[in-house]
């Protein structure tokens, strides 16, 4: 019985759940993370870019904008994946009560990864339409980000499941954000183009996946390659799906030992 | 009579501790069954196995017909489980309580929730918070949420731990009226009182093992006592004199 493999059908009740808490507390949540960027947006793009001419011939801000929509991504599915669900996990116990419906471990990890992709895509789009206000997105092919959004949000949301579950206290999420989270905003090519920096800052951000998400989003939003955002998003569905094994394993050790 | 559980030489190890070492024991459909035993006996691991939240290490358990360890699944949405732990869903409300768990089972929504707040007497606390339940009501909630998906089994990890005499009544009037229902009942407890006011047997676990079991009456009896305190203390209390 040590299958990896979630049931979609049962995984989509425990992402039923979430939307449901989230249908109530919506305006709370959703309120702060998305006033995040936009000051990033106000005193990078617009503070900040004045004094800069262009990036690689775009305006300034309209280099970071698309950028920032995915950084957005990642925190709203670190945020969920991280304190939300430690608090559900280990406050709350929820998981032993939801263990014991036919609701199995991979079933639980699939449909709290699938929240976190929902919630990165509601945060994601909405951060979208702004910088498209702003008057910061060209091409027509801007309209096809959503879905990356969404699947960086899985992704994310994956790596922080993965932490969640394999962590004692709830302290050590200060390493997982000073050591992870922040340097990937800083050094994923959001604020400036990776090539300036020695060739290795380049290798290092490949193996990350906010870096892959920014090409994508730029990419899309000014003059899209399809064979290249095609790569990216292959490299992250490819990461999710491995690192997706890891949260199943210890949330199996932790829950159901 | 069909046993809705069956446990032959069940085994549990927490690192280098032993939480059950190697029990057998029949619970028949329709009757309410008791473990009785001094914390650490192995009765919370033992209800764990039941219903799917430890592994099983060793012998064979089958529940409701269906081998424990292999249809987990199946055998989870056939019964019911209301743990020690007060694990209801502190982001929603009395009756998003019962109908989440509808949903974890994938049932339609119908009159079931309406009827199991009547039944619990929280009919009238609904959109109440969970956190604003007191005690006894939380631990009716529990129950009732148990009992969404018209288990044949209910597995009750000391359901009165903790409660006021009134509460605890509250409990029992539930536990007999499902009982009378034909449910399945299994309960652990530390209350002789109680396990001898609702239980039809019982068996008393210490250290991981069945130290005896039986009928309230046949243990009196076997052990000469006037009450299930004295038993325990003769079967188990050397805890208390050590």
């Amino acid at each position: 019985m040590t299958t990896y493999l979630p049931n979609p059908r049962i995984a989509v009740r425990v992402w039923r759940r979430d939307l449901w808490v989230f249908s109530h507390v919506w305006m709370k949540g959703l309120l702060p993370q998305f006033l995040d960027p936009i000051f990033y947006l106000l005193a990078m793009g617009f503070g900040l870019g004045t004094y800069l001419a262009s990036v690689e011939g775009i305006a300034y801000e309209q280099f970071i904008g698309p950028g920032l929509i995915a950084s957005a991504v990642m925190w709203a599915a670190s945020f969920e994946t991280t304190w939300n669900i430690y608090f559900r996990m280990e406050e709350n116990r929820l998981y032993d009560s939801v263990l014991s419906t036919p609701v199995e471990v991979p079933d639980l990890a699939l449909g709290e990864v699938m929240w976190a992709a929902t919630r990165s895509l509601v945060y994601g789009t909405t951060f979208l339409v702004i910088v498209t206000l702003f008057g910061l997105v060209e091409s027509p092919w801007a309209l096809l980000i959503p879905p990356f959004l969404a699947l960086g949000g899985a992704c994310f949301g994956t790596l922080g499941l993965a932490f969640t579950s394999s962590i004692s206290s709830v302290d050590l999420y200060s390493f997982y954000y000073t050591l992870f989270i922040t340097p990937l905003f800083l050094f994923s090519g959001i604020f400036y183009p990776l090539d300036r920096l020695p060739e290795w800052v380049s290798v290092v951000a490949w193996f990350t996946p906010l870096y892959h998400l920014v090409e994508i989003t730029r990419g899309l939003a000014l003059d899209p390659d399809a064979a290249v955002v095609a790569g990216h998003a292959l490299w992250l569905a490819v990461l999710t799906a491995l690192v997706f094994l890891i949260p199943v394993h210890a949330l199996r050790r932790r829950l159901v030992a | 009579m069909t046993a809705a559980v069956r446990a032959r030489g069940l085994v549990k190890h927490y690192g280098g501790l032993t939480a059950v070492a190697g029990v057998d024991f029949d619970v028949q459909a329709g009757e309410c069954f008791g473990f009785l035993g001094p914390n650490g006996a192995g009765k919370t691991t033992t209800m764990k196995m039941i219903y799917g939240l430890a592994a099983i290490e060793g012998g064979d358990l089958t529940v409701l017909g269906l081998d424990a360890r292999t249809r987990r699944r199946e055998v989870k949405s056939r019964i019911g489980v209301v743990p020690q732990e007060q694990n209801l869903d502190r982001e929603l409300s009395v009756r998003e309580n019962l109908e989440v768990q509808a949903n974890y089972h994938g049932l339609r929504r119908d009159g079931r929730i309406d009827e199991l707040l009547e039944f619990s007497l929280l009919a009238r606390r609904g959109d109440a918070k969970t956190q604003e339940l007191s005690g006894g009501m939380r631990r009716r909630l529990l129950i009732a949420r148990a009992l969404v998906n018209r288990p044949e089994l209910v597995v009750l990890d000391e359901p009165t731990t903790g409660l006021d005499p009134q509460a605890r009544l509250a409990v029992w009037d539930l536990l007999e009226r499902l009982r009378s229902e034909g449910v399945t009942l299994i309960v652990t407890t530390h209350y002789m009182e109680e396990a001898h006011r609702i239980c039809d047997r019982l068996v008393i676990m210490d250290e991981g093992r069945i130290v005896a079991q039986g009928t309230p009456g046949e243990l009196l009896e076997r052990y000469d006592e006037e009450n299930l305190e004295g038993v325990f203390l003769q079967v188990a209390g050397h805890a208390l004199r050590e």
